[in-house]
């Protein structure tokens, strides 16, 4: 290297704000979250650091019912639909991708055929309510339990793994489901990971089937409260069911605590990041997701 | 015929495996699209329903409302692939450029991060943002420019579409360029230099040439989901001030449909929608075949 360098450094600038330009926004709502209530209007739509500290947005977000039970809410559905979509998605890509068998043409062109063609949204929910599945966590765990993009990604992978292998495990008797479990899902830990992390990501973040789905209040997942809170600007269903005095309703700013709630649904996400940096960038060069 | 059988005699593990597979698929897939010919029926809560031909189209393709909610999705896609596209292009040549491996992964861990929030999240982020008193306005001031309420403003929500999606999928959209850019082999570079090329130039003759067919693939693969427009976004960043603005199909089969229960007449924008990309998605995945090698699957 040439020492200094005039366009190194402007691109180097450059990157440097549009770093900012993702984080400011974000660290605002933390450091409004942790501010002193009293003194919140003090702090710069700019600022990265809050006014005093105080966790009092977050035990009231957090004692109260309603999203405390939506995030247990969201912990379980994307706990049991990951693992639906997993064991679904990788039974099917060994099948597709490692057996050879009659009517597998057929199999991928239809397949292939599911994904240029989207249902409505309309006949889906009309569908679901046929089979009495409103308001139920299955019509959540059901709907898109695999993602046909994830299926070629996963077949992918299970292509890479030698044949000698498997020939080896059919010579001593094993049949196809004794290979996929004792073989194939051994062997393919990192593609496993990664489809866990896109799968769960995706049930962490689903607001728009449980709004139409879910009915009742105490169902709904973590997403659906944020957005009646912070999209809807709905603050008395944010606070119904809490015993606050006066005073301490009066002292509350609704700002900051939809930036506490904000914060809490990012924070799972956070705790992955670097996972997600690590399997996900993999997958996505290796299998193009695009969504 | 008698070995065919036999074989899938055989082979019944197999069947077995893939039998949870094929029964989704049919259930939540294929049986909702099927029911899509609601769009040539009314809707009867008891009862069958009636068919009534092409009446929903008719009603439709007269609607002012329909009118302009294609005008918004085809105004807001146009948008998006112009001022949004080429920017993961740069992004990923400006941080190729960047020499040290730490500042590398800074930049790209902190760019790839809003890909990974929900459009609800991203909204609750932009809202306190772009109110009168957040971070951007704060800017105009001191500027000496007057604030504005971005958020209810219809002049200025388009642009808020495309710069709250330009700031969720910028960073992580560069990924497959900056693969593609890792796969060029690092003796051109080399042979640039020698022959005194600047990094401009090098920029110019060797990175960008090389990025061409991956730039071309996503370009044609992205107006293949042209009618889509962002759903998720604008649901999420709508309100009564601007729905005029960035109201778009997707949206109004929601509202229409679900919110007013006119599911038949929904189903039938639904269709419509649906029919359009269809083709857009067959045309560039065989445009796209056809040109560079690489297709939609």
């Amino acid at each position: 290297m040439r020492g200094f360098s005039w366009s190194r450094t402007i691109i180097y600038g450059f990157l440097f704000l549009v770093t900012l330009a993702v984080l400011i926004p974000v660290l605002n709502l933390v450091a409004m979250s942790f501010s002193d209530p009293e003194r919140v209007s003090e702090l710069s739509g700019l600022g990265i650091l809050p006014k005093g500290f105080s966790l009092i947005n977050y035990e009231i977000i957090l004692s109260n019912p309603l999203i405390l039970r939506s995030i247990g809410n969201s912990i379980f559905i994307t706990i049991v639909g990951t693992c639906l979509n997993l064991f679904l998605t990788a039974m099917s890509a060994y099948v597709l991708a490692r057996t050879d068998f009659i009517g597998k043409k057929i199999v991928l062109v239809f397949l292939i055929a599911i994904m240029v063609f989207e249902p409505s949204m309309i006949t889906e929910y009309l569908f679901m309510r046929n089979l009495g599945l409103l308001d139920t966590y299955a019509s959540l765990i059901l709907y898109k339990a695999i993602n046909v993009y994830y299926l070629f990604i996963l077949m992918r992978f299970f292509k890479e793994i030698p044949m000698s292998l498997i020939e080896a495990a059919r010579i001593d008797g094993a049949g196809h489901f004794k290979i996929f479990t004792s073989i194939v899902l051994p062997l393919s830990k990192p593609a496993l990971a990664t489809l866990t992390l896109f799968y769960g990501v995706y049930h962490w973040n689903e607001y728009f089937r449980a709004t139409i789905y879910i009915t009742s209040q105490e169902k709904w997942p973590l997403q659906v409260v944020l957005r009646q809170f912070v999209v809807t600007q709905d603050n008395t269903t944010m606070l119904q069911g809490m015993n606050m005095s006066p005073e301490l309703l009066a002292s509350l700013d609704f700002g900051s605590l939809q930036a506490g709630t904000i914060i809490i649904a990012v924070i799972p996400l956070l705790l992955l990041y670097p996972l997600i940096l690590k399997y996900f960038t993999k997958g996505t060069m290796d299998g193009g997701e695009k969504d | 015929m008698r070995v065919k059988l036999k074989r899938m005699r055989e082979d019944w593990v197999i069947y077995f495996m893939i039998l949870p597979a094929i029964v989704f698929f049919a259930m939540f897939h294929v049986i909702p699209i099927i029911e899509m010919k609601l769009a040539f029926q009314n809707y009867r809560i008891i009862g069958e329903n009636t068919w009534v031909g092409l009446k929903h189209f008719e009603i439709l393709f007269s609607s002012p409302a329909f009118k302009d909610v294609l005008w918004n999705t085809v105004i807001i896609s146009t948008m998006k692939i112009i001022f949004i596209f080429p920017i993961p292009v740069v992004l990923s040549l400006l941080i190729n450029e960047v020499r040290s491996g730490t500042y590398r992964k800074y930049v790209q861990s902190i760019s790839y991060l809003p890909h990974f929030l929900s459009w609800v999240v991203i909204a609750g982020i932009w809202i306190s943002f772009l109110a009168p008193d957040g971070g951007v306005n704060i800017i105009r001031n001191f500027f000496q420019l007057p604030s504005i309420d971005y958020m209810t403003s219809k002049e200025h929500i388009r642009w808020v579409i495309v710069f709250s999606e330009m700031w969720r999928s910028a960073g992580w959209d560069s990924i497959l360029y900056i693969a593609a850019i890792m796969k060029i082999s690092p003796s051109l570079y080399e042979a640039a230099k020698l022959d005194g090329a600047s990094t401009l130039q090098q920029m110019r003759f060797i990175t960008l040439p090389a990025l061409a067919s991956t730039v071309v693939t996503v370009f044609i693969l992205n107006l293949g989901f042209f009618m889509n427009a962002g759903f998720d976004q604008v649901f999420n960043l709508m309100n009564d001030s601007v729905i005029s603005k960035i109201d778009i199909l997707d949206t109004y089969v929601y509202r229409i449909g679900l919110l007013n229960g006119q599911y038949a007449y929904a189903t039938a924008a639904s269709l419509f929608k649906g029919v359009i990309g269809l083709f857009l998605i067959l045309g560039t995945h065989f445009f796209s075949k056809k040109m560079t090698g690489k297709g939609v699957w």
